[in-house]
C-alpha cells in the first residue's frame, strides 16, 4: 500500500502485525482493552453488512440493523479463535449477518423502527436521573440540569464530533449556524478532555450509536457503570459548556 | 544426586540452532520438544518466538517473545526484538518501555545506538534516526541482518524527509530481523 506518510513510526508499522497484536492481548493476555480497538477496527465491516441486509427503502431501519451488526461483531470478536488460521472478515461476516437476519425477524416492521432509538433515550435518561441532588439544590434547577444534559446528547448525536470515518457529511441545515459550529467544535474538545473511560462511553454511544449493554460489554464494564461514566461525562460537558456561553 | 539443570545445555542449544540455520523442516516441533524439556530457558523461547515471526505467525510470536524477556532479562537481542515487534505493531510507548533497561548497554553498544535511532524515529526526529542508526550499523559486526533492516529504515526515513512518497510499513523491514541467523548464544546477554 503506498500512501503518503506524515509521521516517521508509520514507515515501520505493519497494519497486519498491529492486529496481530490487538489478538494476542485478548487472547493471551485477556486483556480486555483490546477489545475496543478490534470492535473500531471492524466496526465499518458491520455496518456495511447490515446496509447490505437492511430491507430496500426501509430508511428508519438503518439503526436497528446497525446496532444488531454490532452485537454480532462482538459475539465474533469474543468467540473467534485467531490460530485456526481463518481470517476474522470470513469468520465475522455470518455471525454480523445472522444476527442483522435474527433481529429483523425478531422485530415487526414498526416496531423495528422506533426500537432502538426508544431504548438509547431510556437508557440515558436513567443515566442521568440516577443522579443525586446536591444538597440545598433546588429541584427545579436539578430537572433544568437533567434537560441541559439530554440536549447536549442530542447535540453529540447529530454530529460528526468523534470523528467516525464513515460517518455521513450532514448537509447545511437551518441551525448550521455560526454559533451551532462552534458548539460543536466545542463539544468536540471538551470529549477529548474527558477521562478515557468517559470519552470511550460518549465516543461509542453518540458516535457510534451502541447501545448502553453493548458499550458495556465492550469495556467488560457493568450497564450500570456505564450508565454512571455517562452521566458524569454528561455533567462535566455541561459545566464546561456553561463556563463557556 | 544433582539437580537436573533448568537451562538446555551449550552444546545442544548450539546443535538446534545450527539445525535452523541449515535450514530443517521441523523447526518449531525440534524447538517445543526441547522447550517442553526446558520450559524455564529463556533463549529456546526467543528461538519459538523469532520462528513464529518468521513464518507470519505474530499472534503466538508475541507470548514467546514476552516470555523470553521474562525469565531472560538480559538477553539483549530478545529484549530489543521484542521492543522492535511492539513498534512494528503501533506500540510506541510499549516497546520504548521494554527497551528502558537497554540504555544501561555501553555507549557505543549497536543495541544502545540502535534504540537510540528509533526512539528519535517515533518523535520525527530524523536527523537523529539516520546519524543513530548509522552509528549503530557502524558497530554492529554481530548481527548483519539487523544492519539490514536498519540500512532500510535509514533509506526510507531519507526518502520520507525529502518529501517523496514512501511505502508504509514495508514487508521488508522487521520480516528479516528476527532471522535466526543473527541469534549466538555467545553474544546476547550483558
Amino acid at each position: 500500500m503506498t500512501k503518503l506518510l506524515k509521521r516517521g513510526l508509520d514507515l515501520i508499522v505493519r497494519p497486519e502485525r498491529a492486529e496481530a497484536l490487538l489478538w494476542a492481548r485478548l487472547r493471551f493476555e485477556q486483556r480486555q482493552d483490546a477489545r475496543e480497538p478490534l470492535f473500531n477496527r471492524y466496526r465499518g465491516f458491520a455496518r456495511s453488512i447490515a446496509l447490505r441486509l437492511r430491507p430496500w427503502g426501509q430508511q428508519a431501519n438503518q439503526k436497528d440493523a446497525e446496532q444488531w451488526a454490532y452485537s454480532g461483531l462482538l459475539e465474533a470478536i469474543d468467540s473467534f479463535d485467531p490460530l485456526r488460521g481463518s481470517p476474522f472478515p470470513a469468520y465475522a461476516k455470518p455471525r454480523i449477518s445472522g444476527s442483522v437476519r435474527d433481529g429483523f425477524a425478531r422485530s415487526g416492521e414498526l416496531e423495528a423502527q422506533w426500537a432502538s432509538r426508544r431504548k438509547q433515550e431510556s437508557d440515558r435518561l436513567r443515566s442521568l436521573k440516577r443522579r443525586e441532588p446536591a444538597e440545598g439544590e433546588d429541584p427545579v434547577e436539578a430537572l433544568g440540569a437533567i434537560a441541559a444534559c439530554l440536549a447536549i446528547g442530542l447535540i453529540l448525536d447529530g454530529t460528526r464530533l468523534m470523528g467516525g470515518d464513515d460517518a455521513p457529511d450532514p448537509a447545511p441545515t437551518a441551525y448550521d449556524s455560526l454559533a451551532w459550529r462552534q458548539t460543536h467544535a466545542l463539544l468536540a474538545r471538551e470529549v477529548e478532555r474527558l477521562s478515557t473511560s468517559e470519552a470511550t462511553v460518549i465516543r461509542q454511544h453518540y458516535a457510534n450509536g451502541l447501545s448502553f449493554a453493548q458499550v458495556a460489554d465492550l469495556m467488560g464494564l457493568s450497564r450500570g457503570r456505564i450508565s454512571q461514566l455517562h452521566s458524569a461525562a454528561l455533567a462535566k460537558l455541561r459545566k464546561r459548556l456553561s463556563k463557556e456561553y | 544426586m544433582m539437580a537436573p539443570s533448568r537451562l538446555c545445555d551449550d552444546q545442544t542449544f548450539n546443535e538446534l540452532v545450527a539445525a535452523l540455520e541449515s535450514g530443517a523442516k521441523d523447526e518449531i516441533e525440534r524447538t517445543d520438544r526441547l522447550l517442553a524439556e526446558y520450559p524455564e530457558d529463556g533463549r529456546l523461547h526467543f528461538l519459538r518466538g523469532s520462528m513464529l515471526v518468521g513464518i507470519g505467525r505474530p499472534i503466538e510470536a508475541l507470548p514467546a517473545l514476552r516470555k523470553a524477556v521474562e525469565l531472560a532479562p538480559d538477553l539483549v537481542i530478545a529484549r530489543f526484538q521484542l521492543g522492535f515487534f511492539l513498534l512494528t505493531s503501533g506500540e510506541a510507548a510499549e516497546a520504548l518501555s521494554v527497551w528502558g533497561s537497554l540504555a544501561l548497554l555501553p555507549a557505543e553498544h549497536y543495541l544502545r545506538l540502535f534504540v537510540g535511532g528509533l526512539t528519535h524515529l517515533i518523535r520525527d526526529e530524523f536527523a537523529d534516526t539516520v546519524r543513530l542508526l548509522k552509528e549503530g550499523i557502524a558497530a554492529n559486526s554481530e548481527n548483519p541482518p539487523l544492519n539490514r533492516d536498519m540500512a532500510l529504515i535509514i533509506s526510507q526515513v531519507e526518502m520520507l524527509a525529502s518529501g517523496a512518497k514512501v511505502d508504509a510499513g514495508s514487508d521488508e523491514i522487521s520480516a528479516t530481523s528476527l532471522i535466526l541467523g543473527q541469534y549466538s548464544p555467545r553474544r546476547t546477554t550483558h
